[in-house]
């Protein structure tokens, strides 16, 4: 997609492409059976082994050194088949921006040559924007470190990494700081995985903290600065994985479409379908060509970029729930059934868009950037 | 001011006062009693959905996702101990004979907890539709009658419906689609009865019932002049059941594979078939599938409506619980204007649905299949006479050729063609408005919620599951769409053809 205007990007192109067909294809449905099934700890591997889940960060770092453009065209192919695994590279890249825009990774203690894909992984609450969420556990300081008290929903990968990013506050007010935990730390309780909506094989669980010690991340109260400053890149990456769960859609309701009959010929013939069939074309079109637009606005930052990436991945996502409906509605009954694939794209769909906090925040304060307005005032 | 020809000559213009102002046209014609029965109705889900389907709507969901194989045997029992599987079946068929529109008011509660459950009750009535609409009343009484016998011992007989096959979804809902389709599912004429090959798929609640009511078809080149129904019992030799389907949601109604391998069914358990047809009417054949399948769909069109809306209803509340228990940078949701807007029009989104099935309802009532039972006089005549009063009287009656000729001559060849296009035209409108609508709210339940939303035990991530299987069974919505075009639209346009293309 992105490779077709860079070649930089097409070897990782094409392996994310090779990734999806060997390690996801047909083993979506058994993916996500999880947490009712097996967790697909082989794939999580070799995603760790070709890269994936280190795609932004520095090659200093054991990371691949890539681009957004890099991440984005990773998350394209690998949500074009199951974008649980997306989720995962999601959480991951938000996780070690998020410490580099600090510039607290050697906080972590991650060596360049991580062993495993658990000493790698940092956990994070990805469907929250912490501003927006008043129910934030307590810090309180205790010499260096801190202590963390409270409890924390959805941390994603918290099940599965050894250390984890957390949003508290220091005292009152809207203010909140990121800290760095150890998951294996005695205080902290984690839930069973929780059951959700979709990308099922991307986990998270609940967290109950109890003086927890953590450290913290940057500055204090300067949590917000961090997370509006990766928010710009994960917004793109966000709107990358919508952009593959639409590209996946399109290319099952094709192939049903040709093979599958009504009134005695294909149903890609009857022009209703074929209204439906263009109507999630232009979606996915729209949303590869909103990709590549943010992944330029990242790299050239002219004035105003923050809000227009923002607000293609709002777009994308809003077009990716809707064209995921009509995908199972073109395969009728099938389509509802986990023996296709649409009804997986549907749920994880929403999912996607609500990756950094929920759309009706999102767009406020959109227009809170444009406009300069205090947050109170929307 | 106008003369009354005039009067009706511009109302006779599209749209047609008719065809528009049901409701209006059927208010002095309905029993005044239906409002009181309505409400007692409604009483009764509320009741049934505090005690027994909000406790169990997500424990049941999250044990079907830890063992797929689940049937909702208890569940079955359950609604039968509360009498659902008689309350709508009419007193001379032995059941309690509550108003029929009321039953969308019920699917309305029931949904808004759990459309899932709501499908284990309503499922029934689908084939009791399809029963009751062939006006074969011999037959009907007696597998109704099992079914009321069934709720006095304690051991449910509740009925299926199997019309979709492997390579026919949307072909075999609609009389126009069969002929041209790929139907397999095929009924040999054979000593004393019929031999039935072939498979049905997404059959809701056939591992679990009692009793289906199938259609197969004598020549499956021509299956809308052939087509055959019977009721055929679970456990005959010859029927099976394949594995039931993995859906996305409303997974406490399974949805089953029906496999027929040389299963003899008798003459006695055929409903129509065009011998019978032939006695009642002169009428194609064709054009009698067409009555009866639009007798059927549309008194269960607008039940799916009333799911559809229970679930919008579900998300709306939710969402409302939800902003009004949330504060976001210290100020409750439910204060902030956004949130006030989006919650205004989620339960919009519910009143225009829920007009949509009574308006549906009352093209029923007042013009199709629900008009005889609706009617005063009969309506105050069943409520009237004591009960074995149609238990020694009436039933026997039933059994007379004379009766069933009666009944298929009214259904088949009395009733005019305008009238079942308006109400097939108005259940298919209904359909449409209440799935749609059910989808937009659970959408918009879960932007609202955020990250709490996208959790199974916040409830509205079920909803937007279950809501998705409404706008494809009973019809897709584009098959409703194409449907209410032909029977609201078409007629006026001497030009348009449907189904043509």
């Amino acid at each position: 997609m992105l490779a077709s205007y860079r070649n930089d990007l097409k070897p990782i192109a094409d392996l994310a492409q090779s990734f999806a067909a060997r390690e996801l294809a047909g083993g979506t449905g058994q993916h996500d059976r999880y947490p009712f099934g097996e967790f697909y700890d082989q794939v999580l591997r070799k995603a760790h082994e070709v890269g994936f889940l280190g795609a932004i960060l520095p090659e200093s770092l054991g990371g691949l050194g890539g681009s957004i453009a890099a991440l984005c065209e990773i998350l394209i192919h690998i949500c074009e088949t199951d974008a649980s695994p997306g989720g995962i590279i999601f959480t991951q890249a938000l996780s070690q921006n998020l410490l580099l825009a600090a510039g607290a990774w050697n906080l972590t203690q991650i060596s360049p040559a991580a062993a495993s894909a658990k000493d790698l992984l940092v956990a994070f609450p990805v469907y929250t924007n912490p501003a927006q969420t008043d129910s934030l556990p307590i810090a309180q300081k205790t010499g260096s470190d801190y202590n963390l008290t409270g409890r924390l929903e959805l941390l994603v990968l918290g099940s599965l990494a050894r250390q984890a990013i957390i949003p508290a506050r220091l005292g009152i007010g809207p203010s909140y700081s990121f800290f760095l935990v150890n998951l294996d730390d005695q205080n902290v309780e984690k839930s069973e995985p929780v059951f959700t909506l979709g990308l099922h094989a991307c986990p998270a669980v609940d967290v109950t903290f109890s003086r927890v010690r953590a450290r913290l991340i940057g500055e204090e109260n300067t949590g917000h600065q961090y997370f509006e400053k990766v928010s710009p890149e994960m917004n793109a990456a966000a709107a990358a994985m919508n952009a593959g769960i639409l590209r996946g859609v399109y290319n099952e309701a094709v192939a049903y479409s040709q093979n599958r009959e009504q009134g005695g010929r294909p149903i890609i013939n009857w022009s209703e379908i074929g209204m439906m069939l263009a109507s999630i074309l232009v979606k996915a079109d729209v949303a590869a060509m909103c990709v590549c637009q943010s992944c330029m606005e990242l790299e050239q930052k002219k004035s105003g970029y923050e809000i227009r990436v923002s607000a293609a991945a709002l777009h994308i996502a809003e077009l990716s729930c809707n064209a995921t409906s009509d995908g199972i509605q073109i395969l009728g009954g099938y389509g509802y059934m986990k023996d296709y694939g649409q009804e997986k794209r549907y749920r994880d769909a929403r999912m996607v868009q609500a990756l950094l906090g929920a759309v009706p925040f999102k767009k406020l304060d959109i227009i809170r950037q444009a406009t300069n307005t205090s947050p109170n005032n929307v | 001011m106008l003369q009354n020809s005039e009067v009706a000559s511009i109302l006779s213009r599209f749209p047609k006062f008719e065809d528009t102002w049901l409701g209006l046209s059927y208010a002095p014609h309905m029993p005044k009693h239906m409002v009181k029965e309505t409400r007692e109705v409604i009483a009764i889900a509320r009741k049934f959905n505090e005690e027994v389907a909000k406790p169990l709507a997500l424990k049941l969901d999250r044990l079907t996702h830890e063992n797929p194989d689940y049937l909702p045997w208890e569940l079955v029992d359950e609604a039968n101990r509360w009498g659902f599987y008689t309350m709508w079946i009419p007193k001379i068929f032995g059941g309690h004979g509550y108003n029929l529109p009321s039953m969308s008011c019920f699917s309305e509660e029931v949904a808004s907890a759990c459309v899932g459950i709501m499908n284990v009750i309503g499922v029934h009535y689908l084939a009791v539709t399809g029963l009751t609409a062939s006006g074969n009343t011999r037959l009907a009484k007696k597998i109704l009658r099992e079914v009321a016998e069934g709720e006095r011992s304690g051991k449910p007989c509740t009925l299926a419906l199997a019309t979709t096959e492997p390579g026919a979804g949307t072909d075999v809902e609609e009389v126009d689609l069969v002929d041209k389709g790929k139907v397999t599912c095929q009924a040999k004429r054979v000593k004393g009865g019929y031999m039935v090959n072939g498979t049905k798929v997404f059959i809701s609640m056939g591992h679990v019932s009692s009793l289906t009511v199938l259609y197969a078809y004598e020549d499956t080149k021509h299956p809308s002049e052939t087509t055959i129904g019977f009721v055929i019992k679970t456990g005959t030799k010859g029927f099976s059941f394949g594995s039931h389907e993995n859906k996305m949601g409303q997974r406490v109604c399974p949805a089953s594979v029906l496999i027929f391998e040389d299963c003899f069914i008798p003459d006695d358990q055929v409903l129509f078939n065009s011998e019978m047809v032939k006695k009642i009417t002169n009428k194609p054949a064709r054009d009698i599938s067409q009555r009866y399948c639009d007798y059927v769909v549309s008194a269960t069109r607008p039940g799916v409506c009333a799911f559809g809306i229970g679930v919008a209803r579900g998300a709306f509340e939710t969402a409302l619980h939800y902003a009004s228990t949330t504060c976001v940078n210290g100020r409750l949701l439910i204060n902030q204007e956004w949130a006030q807007c989006m919650l205004a029009e989620m339960h919009k989104n519910v009143i225009l649905g829920r007009l949509a099935y009574t308006e549906a309802n009352n093209a029923n009532c007042h013009r199709g299949l629900y008009k005889l039972l609706q009617s005063k006089p009969v309506y105050y005549y069943l409520k009237a006479m004591p009960r074995f009063w149609f238990d020694k009287v009436i039933s026997p009656m039933l059994d007379w050729e004379i009766t069933v000729r009666g009944m298929g001559k009214i259904l088949f060849d009395a009733a005019k063609p305008q009238d079942q296009r308006c109400c097939s035209g108005w259940a298919s409108m209904a359909k449409i408005t209440g799935t749609d609508l059910g989808v937009k709210n659970c959408q918009m339940a879960i932007e609202i919620m955020g990250q709490k939303g996208l959790r199974h035990d916040a409830g509205v991530e079920k909803m937007l599951r279950d809501i998705k299987l409404l706008q494809i069974y009973e019809g897709t919505n584009q098959l409703n769409r194409l449907n209410a075009f032909k029977c609201l639209i078409a007629p006026q346009v001497p030009q348009a053809q449907v189904f043509e293309e």
